[in-house]
């Protein structure tokens, strides 16, 4: 093996101990979605800590073909985490792999120069700007449908900003059945009023902050702004500290752990300043990025103690939401069904709360979706990298939904939103991925709360 | 043999089978250079992944042609290094083989193809209200096929048997790429019972291909209990004490003291006290009528033999966080030490408390860790040894002591393997156990379906 081959292990090497409790019992093979498909070992949790464990001890090149494509190939979904009988760490060492990964053969241009945009708040915002006109226009949606194939990954980008729209949430519910009258559901007050927290010593915090994100700051502002409202609705006053920036998420995932520090750094000042005891996330990978941030600057001299103190703060909306009770709504007589974000559930461990928050719709009928708890295979960039097998991912995941007869699939991170989105739009399904708080909002809004 | 892993060889192999299907790649080899069992590393000359049962028949007739050895494997959940391939030889795996054919409630039945996991199949047979009922603790992931060639066992096999009690009927793949068709509903039984003999042959016969089973219907109910013990011995009469009042648990497992603490310490503690010796998971099922005084009269043999707390599950819940402390143990030592040792050996359950002493006393002797969890009501015991592989002196004390703790089994009427089977690992122990003309016997056997040599060699016989 050559030397900077030696080098660049290194930094996994101090990962060495996260490593050895592999027991190499291959219970977590199952849980992979990557295995189950290509079934090749070196596609599963195991064969991959395998391949890591295969550089730390020197015996494979970082380079090497397989290391590259295996390590690439992993979705990132952490399904592997929970079905781990020795608690093996797969996420954070993923992202050490990765980065000794993009360090030996950089990565393709559209990924660096992707990740870039995402640094920069300037270009982001012009990229977002056109990103939306492409929406709007309806460019996006006729491209989707006119592009070959073959060029993948246009084609899919253009699917997944298309998809991003929304839009048919006003109507959601009311073909079906007749809007129910007035004196069916009761007037607008008779919808709940701020519940009481029975629990004496947890105090409803007045003030929260609230992170922008970026993809949802830019695509997704109707879910930030049905964010507010709910969370105003229910006591919580949101800041939105103008000086943070992208979670990092999309950079730690890729590699790029210094992209990813130094946005932590930014947002770990940004909080602080806001003098919050909570900061509320809506969106799963960024939730996940955020509570990770202790482990990422574990090793700053200066930041790791600030970045322990902020990972204690950040909570899933969905969390802070079911907590402390939420107010009622108006009913919303529609069929949707769930699907759990990998970094809402496995990341976070966070099963209940989105499927709580649903059920406090009055009247929404919620199925059960088969293989919820699976990957749907957006997994950040992995639609766009992966075209072919984050495609056969996604479509399971379509034929699932599309199987429950729902009218809506609800999932809370916009990656997911849009990736599955997408894959309704290919399908020519009518039917979209909204976010939980969206539905909530509706509710509330249908109830005249606001 | 002469092996021959040519690159002409392995283009024939990416006919048959499509080139995707073929790994020959060095580095992705090393995923493959072990199974369950760390402690032999042998990376495979190639991997093939075939489809289907005409698949495996032609892959392995042209591997047989050019005199390349075969080696079956599974999840590769193994304990024994079974699976494991020089790389003189191919690795014939059977992920793909995944799909469940039919269950047919009717009779009973499901034919799958070997590399359905073993817990899929009790989903699949649930909407029937029927389940397969052995469940190796591995069950979430390893494969029906590895289950066979290993006659796998679980905890719920006191009551229930192991695998061979199960298949009912297979499609096997000899190394010449012949297929035969053993037992199976509505066929002649006449003759010997090949089946029989294919199960538990650890890959040296053949690749099963199909596999028929027997499924059973769910158990109205169950009772699960919790006792604690101050000392080991205490636990395994209490055991005795219940078989002895006739009574028929689904399962009776021990765990010891260093279990329970690597269990407590890891992030899966499960609630048992710390500072007990020993702990008894005892389980009823079946229909409800009778279940609480079978619990009853076991809680009964519990205090009579000097339980400190016996707890009961009241809830599903309940029962699975009495459960947590056996199920999670494995992974639980993987926090403790870097290398971990599964033994696997079985004694007259009476012996129990004895060995266990033994087993102590050598663990003491050679200053190693030990840990013990085991099916007490079948007397199988699975002594894990925890250390370092990178301390070589602890590495020989580790082989020394698991020499000498086989020896107490077999002295004490055993035999030195319970459910994992002989493999690579227990292949020096089998003399211990079997006479010359037994091995002769099964000499022959091996003989009968591979008289060429070709499958999984090295394996099992000494
Ligand atoms: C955490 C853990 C707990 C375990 N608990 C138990 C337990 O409670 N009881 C128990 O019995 N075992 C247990 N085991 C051991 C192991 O899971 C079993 O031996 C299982 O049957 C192996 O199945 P596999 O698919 O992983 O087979 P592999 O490990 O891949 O192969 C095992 C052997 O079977 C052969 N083989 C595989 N497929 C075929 C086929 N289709 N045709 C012919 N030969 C084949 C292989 O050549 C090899 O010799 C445990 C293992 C682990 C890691
Ligand atoms: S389940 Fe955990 S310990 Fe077992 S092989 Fe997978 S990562 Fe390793
Ligand atoms: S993160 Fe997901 S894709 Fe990657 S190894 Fe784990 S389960 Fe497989």
């Amino acid at each position: 093996m050559n030397s900077p081959g030696v080098a660049l292990a290194d930094a996994l090497s101090g990962k060495r101990d996260l490593l050895l409790p592999c027991v190499h019992c291959g219970l977590c093979l199952p849980a992979c979605p990557t295995y189950v498909r290509m079934h090749d070992e070196n596609d599963s949790p195991r064969g991959r800590l395998y391949l890591m464990r295969a550089v730390v001890e020197g015996r494979i090149d970082p380079a090497a073909d397989a290391f590259q494509t295996h390590i690439d190939r992993c979705l990132g979904c952490r399904a592997c985490e929970p079905v781990c009988p020795a608690g093996v760490e797969y996420g954070t060492l993923l992202e050490y792999a990765r980065a000794v990964a993009v360090a030996a053969r950089p990565q393709p241009w559209f990924i660096r120069t992707l990740l870039g945009v995402f640094q920069r708040p300037g270009r982001m915002r012009t990229v977002m700007r056109l990103s939306r006109w492409l929406r709007a226009s309806g460019l996006a949606g006729l491209g989707a449908w006119i592009i070959p194939r073959r060029w993948h990954t246009l084609r899919m980008g253009l699917a997944m900003l298309s998809a991003s729209g929304g839009g048919k949430l006003r109507r959601l519910g009311r073909r079906r059945r007749a809007a129910p009258t007035e004196a069916s559901v009761g007037p607008p007050d008779a919808y709940s009023a701020l519940p009481d927290t029975d629990d004496k010593d947890e105090v409803r915090p007045a003030r929260v902050g609230l992170l922008s994100g970026c993809v949802q700051a830019g695509l997704f502002e109707r879910v930030n702004d049905a964010t507010g409202r709910v969370l105003k609705a229910n006591g919580f006053a949101a800041v939105t500290p103008s000086t943070q920036a992208c979670c990092g998420a999309l950079h730690s995932h890729s590699g790029d752990l210094e992209g990813a520090r130094a946005l932590a750094r930014v947002n770990i000042a940004a909080f602080e300043g806001a003098d919050v005891e909570t900061v509320v996330v809506n969106a799963a990978g960024c939730g996940a990025a955020m509570k990770g941030y202790a482990q990422l600057l574990a090793d700053d001299a200066e930041y790791a103690t600030r970045a322990a103190a902020i990972t204690e703060k950040i909570v899933d909306l969905s969390e802070i939401l079911v907590r402390y009770g939420m107010r009622k709504g108006a009913p919303i007589w529609a069929r949707v069904t769930y699907d759990a974000p990998c970094h809402l559930l496995h990341a976070q461990g966070v099963a209940e709360a989105p499927l709580e928050m649903l059920r406090s719709i009055p009247q929404l009928e919620l199925v059960e979706l088969k293989g919820s708890a699976e990957c749907c295979g957006g997994a950040g960039l992995y639609g766009i990298t992966h075209g072919e097998l984050a495609q056969s991912i996604g479509s399971d995941k379509v034929d699932a939904i599309l199987e429950t007869k729902a009218e809506a699939v609800v999932t809370g991170n916009p990656g997911c939103m849009m990736h599955i989105g997408a894959g309704l739009l290919f399908r020519g399904a009518g039917i979209e991925a909204i976010h939980p708080v969206e539905l909530v909002d509706e509710s509330y809004r249908r109830g005249g709360l606001y | 043999m002469s092996a021959a892993l040519t690159s002409e060889v392995t283009a024939d192999l990416q006919a048959i089978v499509g080139e995707q299907w073929v790994i020959t790649d060095p580095v992705r080899l090393l995923a493959y250079e072990s199974d369950g069992l760390t402690a032999y590393r042998r990376p495979p000359g190639a991997v093939v992944l075939p489809a289907d049962t005409d698949d495996v028949s032609q892959v392995m007739a042209c591997l047989a042609h050019a005199e390349v050895p075969v080696v079956p494997r599974g999840a590769g959940t193994g304990l024994s290094g079974g699976a494991l391939a020089g790389p003189d030889a191919v690795i014939v795996a059977t992920p793909r083989m995944n799909r469940i054919v039919h269950v047919d409630p009717e009779n009973r039945l499901a034919l799958l193809q070997p590399g359905v996991i073993n817990a899929d199949l009790t989903v699949a047979a649930r909407p029937h209200g029927l389940y397969y009922a052995p469940d190796p603790s591995s069950q979430s992931a390893c494969t029906i096929g590895g289950n066979v060639a290993e006659n796998a066992g679980g905890p719920h096999c006191l009551k229930y048997g192991v695998t061979s009690r199960y298949v009912t009927g297979l499609t096997v793949v000899l190394y010449d790429g012949e297929v035969l068709r053993l037992g199976g509903l509505g066929r002649d039984s006449a003759g010997y019972d090949l089946t029989g003999v294919f199960i538990g042959s650890e890959g040296c016969f053949g690749i099963a291909t199909e596999i028929e089973v027997r499924l059973l219907p769910i158990p109205q109910a169950t009772r699960t209990l919790l006792a604690m013990f101050d000392q080991l011995e205490d636990a395994g009469e209490a055991v005795s004490a219940i078989v002895a009042r006739g009574l028929l648990p689904a399962a009776l497992e021990i765990i010891d003291r260093e279990t329970i603490q690597a269990v407590e310490a890891s992030i899966f503690a499960a609630g048992y006290p710390v500072d007990v010796e020993a702990a008894l998971v005892i389980e009823f099922d079946g229909i409800e009528a009778g279940l609480d005084f079978e619990a009853e009269e076991a809680e009964r043999c519990c205090w009579e033999k000097g339980a400190r707390e016996v707890r009961r599950a009241r809830s599903e819940e309940e029962r699975l966080a009495l459960w947590q402390g056996r199920k999670k143990a494995f992974g639980a030592f993987g926090r403790v030490a870097p290398d971990l040792l599964v033994q696997d050996a079985t004694v007259p359950r009476t012996r129990l408390p004895e060995v266990l002493r033994a087993i102590t006393e050598i663990g003491h002797r050679y200053g190693l860790r030990l840990a013990n969890v085991f099916h007490a009501g079948d007397g199988n015991l699975h002594p894990n040894i925890l250390f370092d592989r990178s301390d070589a002196d602890e590495l020989a004390r580790v082989e020394q002591a698991s020499r000498e703790i086989m020896a107490v089994c077999v002295e004490a009427g055993g035999t030195i393997t319970g459910e994992h089977g002989v493999g690579l690992d227990k292949r020096g122990y089998m003399r211990m156990v079997h006479s010359r003309d037994v091995l002769e016997v099964m000499r022959a056997t091996k003989k009968a379906f591979d008289p060429w040599g070709g499958m999984n060699p090295g394996k099992v016989l000494p």
